[in-house]
């Protein structure tokens, strides 16, 4: 008599949707009260954003000819969402996980559940909400008048059928980039793209070219929606759902053929042997050598930059640039560099934090250090993007080039402070090991992505009308008040960081990866 | 002969969880203690607080003379530390580990002991990679050579067996041995009880934070001491 249990005998594993749901719970029931509040706001202001997106536009009369060029550029727009998401996914490396890979590698955690989590965490991205927002109410004024929510159907349907697709892109280019000599064609291909990119924006061909993708048949699903042609309206949703299903299917294939190959872009960097530095003439120096390598030797974090380093290039090719919308800019790709490592800046040491500051140093001099590796990053990205935007908008006036450089040095100084105080309040225990790896969570990452960018904005667009309207000492004065408050929120936040407690807390926290 | 590691009535808590109540000791100069019990005993976390890196809540934990909680930077200088886990900066090498640390606690001529380290311990060539591609084992043995890199009067090592091959045991005892011999005082949490014993003179006891038996080492050896482990364990 056979004694082997048969199979229907043994516990059925849960499926990929189901093994999902149990990791986010996983992930949930880490959540203190507060952050589980957090997380309920969160999720209700991002509804409710998405509502009034819908709603509030079509309510206000816009400009004939605004409205015109809305409804010419809206191809562009459709497109500009796919190449947005696809960078950020194809540097995440196949997106975001539900959870970081060394925390389930005890579970029966399978490929298929790593394809779903990244295309449900997908959208918590404010690139990507942003212009899923920016895309409904443009529809909304477009279609006003017509079936609002015909209209909108299609769009979501276009958000949810160019996300799936982009998440199955990525993982076709992160099998090839494991595969041999992947690295070099992946980077190759990414340059040729990225060059075709440049020659059809600056040769002015961007229109013309959104008119041959699917892009503008789809943009023009709205239209047949509002107008009740829901024969063709009905077709063309039941092609996007079809594509969405085809890609997913697609996707969790290719997310399985990319999990029997070993990631290799951080075993490169693991394995490489690295030259004896020159022995450091100051703890401060010292400190700062060990910060930068932390950054420059971690694969998420020099993606990161190399995405920082071609924002410039982009905005250079975009168009001429008024000296208004100078001021802006550079501050908004700082901001973006805060975003890879500065809001969560200790996490840096990961493991390494407990023997770091069982070191005879004085804290402030660690925080400097982490600060001053913070503004190299930050200064980088915004000065060259303030170069090529200078560039861009032409010869400046005295108060336009103050207010330019005053905005930049302001948002900087700013994006620095509140980093470091997010770092030393809310710590994180991240490995920025992984490619997929953020410095915080997804949805705490929507949050400080955006508490950054609307100062960013805010405070540039204060500096581009003080540049229009005063003289160029205004804006160097404005910047003195503003850089004063952010040195005594880093002056405040050095006191918290100098309370024994408040750095044992953050280090048991960064170092329980 | 006065200590070098004076522990008396260590209290630390962490919200509502007491991790060490009360703990008493004293290490004299070449003396080694180890520290015993279970896991969540508060080994560790008495070792955190010797190497200023977890602040008591009350007590006192003095390390050469320094107070941890009134001068934790000069209790830092005179101590070296190889914590529980990890303990390795990930991306930084062993070299520029032991660079950096040179710099911060100011030692001249440094690079023909860390060579010799690095070769102790059997990581002389992977001095120049970083220690995110380490084993468990590379990584124990490299944090008990950071720790003893700068000769300290006081050597915490917490775990330092832990996953770590025969050699490297050996050169752990051996280091550990040679900090007593230059009258160092020795603290050593670990959950192998026959190292303990080889290792330290003195063993002390935890139990849920409290100090439960302050031994000779050599009353915990061979089977008369398992049992006497066991027994005070619970």
């Amino acid at each position: 008599m056979p004694t082997e249990r048969s199979s229907a005998d043994r516990p059925a594993l849960p499926g990929p949707a189901a093994s999902l749901a149990v990791l986010l719970g996983l992930w949930g029931r880490g959540l203190g009260t507060g952050a589980r509040i957090a997380v309920v706001v969160g999720v209700a202001l991002l509804v409710a954003i998405t509502v009034v997106a819908v709603t509030f536009p079509s309510q206000i009369g816009f400009a004939p000819e605004l409205t015109e060029a809305m409804r010419q550029y809206l191809p562009v727009g459709y497109l500009a969402f796919v190449v947005t998401t696809a960078t950020a996914v194809l540097f995440g490396g196949g997106g975001r996980e539900a959870l970081p890979a060394e925390q389930v590698v005890a579970f029966p955690v399978g490929p298929t559940t790593d394809h779903l989590a990244g295309l449900v965490l997908a959208p918590l991205n404010l690139a990507w909400l942003l212009q899923a927002w920016t895309l409904l109410a443009s529809v909304a004024v477009l279609t006003h008048g017509g079936h609002t929510w015909a209209a909108v159907v299609p769009v979501v349907l276009w958000l949810v059928a160019a996300t799936v697709v982009v998440q199955w892109l990525s993982w076709v280019v992160e099998y090839v980039r494991r595969g041999p000599r992947g690295e070099l064609v992946v980077r190759t291909t990414a340059v040729v793209v990225g060059l075709v990119i440049v020659a059809v924006v600056s040769t002015g061909h961007l229109l013309d070219v959104a008119e041959w993708t699917p892009a503008a048949w789809a943009s023009s699903l709205p239209y047949l929606g509002a107008e009740g042609d829901w024969l063709t309206w009905l077709f063309g949703c039941l092609l996007l759902v079809a594509a969405a299903l085809g890609a997913a299917i697609l996707g969790s294939g290719t997310a399985k053929l990319t999990w029997t190959r070993p990631a290799t872009t951080q075993a490169r960097v693991e394995t490489r042997r690295y030259a004896t530095r020159p022995f450091p003439r100051s703890a401060l120096r010292a400190l700062v050598a060990i910060d930068r390598g932390s950054v420059w030797r971690s694969a998420p974090l020099r993606r990161g930059l190399v995405l920082l380093s071609l924002l410039p290039v982009v905005v250079a090719f975009a168009g001429r640039l008024d000296w208004l919308m100078v001021p802006v800019l550079p501050g908004l790709v700082a901001s973006g560099g805060a975003l890879l490592f500065g809001v969560n800046a200790w996490a840096l040491d990961a493991r390494g934090a407990v023997w770091r500051e069982s070191l005879p140093v004085a804290p402030v001099t660690a925080l400097v250090a982490r600060a001053w590796v913070l503004v190299e990053v930050l200064t980088a990205a915004s000065v060259a993007t303030l170069l090529i935007c200078g560039w861009r908008a032409g010869p400046p006036n005295a108060a336009e080039l103050s207010a330019a450089v005053c905005a930049t040095a302001t948002i900087a100084v700013r994006t620095v402070a509140s980093g470091l105080r997010w770092s030393v309040r809310r710590p994180f225990s991240v490995d920025l090991r992984s490619v997929r790896a953020t410095p915080a969570p997804p949805l705490v990452m929507v949050a400080y992505s955006a508490r950054l960018a609307v100062a960013a904005t805010l405070t540039g667009l204060v500096f581009s009308v003080v540049g229009r309207l005063f003289s160029w000492w205004v804006s160097v004065g404005l910047a003195g008040v503003l850089c004063a408050t952010s040195v005594v929120s880093l002056w405040w936040t050095a006191r918290l960081w100098s309370r024994a407690d408040v750095r044992s807390n953050v280090v048991d926290t960064v170092a329980s990866v | 002969m006065t200590a070098v590691v004076r522990v008396a009535d260590l209290r630390v808590q962490f919200g509502s969880v007491v991790a060490v109540d009360g703990v008493s000791f004293e290490v004299r100069p070449g003396g080694a203690t180890a520290l015993l019990g279970r896991n969540g005993a508060g080994k560790s976390t008495t070792m955190r607080v010797l190497a200023g890196v977890v602040p008591p809540s009350s007590g006192v934990a003095e390390v050469a003379g320094a107070d941890v909680a009134t001068d934790p930077l000069e209790a830092k200088r005179r101590s070296g530390y190889c914590p529980d886990v990890g303990g390795l900066i990930p991306r930084a090498t062993p070299w520029e580990h032991l660079q950096l640390s040179a710099r911060l606690r100011g030692l001249q001529d440094w690079e023909s002991r860390a060579r010799s380290l690095l070769e102790q311990f059997d990581l002389g060539g992977e001095a120049h990679r970083v220690t995110a591609g380490f084993s468990h084992g590379m990584g124990r043995r490299m944090s008990v050579a950071l720790a003893v890199f700068h000769q300290p009067p006081v050597l915490l090592l917490d775990e330092p067996f832990d996953g770590v091959d025969p050699t490297g045991v050996d050169a752990t005892l051996e280091a550990v041995a040679d900090a007593r011999a230059r009258g160092a005082a020795v603290i050593l949490s670990t959950h192998l009880r026959d190292l303990a014993v080889e290792a330290c003179d003195h063993a002390v006891v935890l139990r849920g934070g409290l100090a439960v038996a302050s031994v000779d080492a050599r009353e915990m050896a061979g089977e008369g001491g398992a049992r006497a482990y066991r027994a005070l364990l619970g």
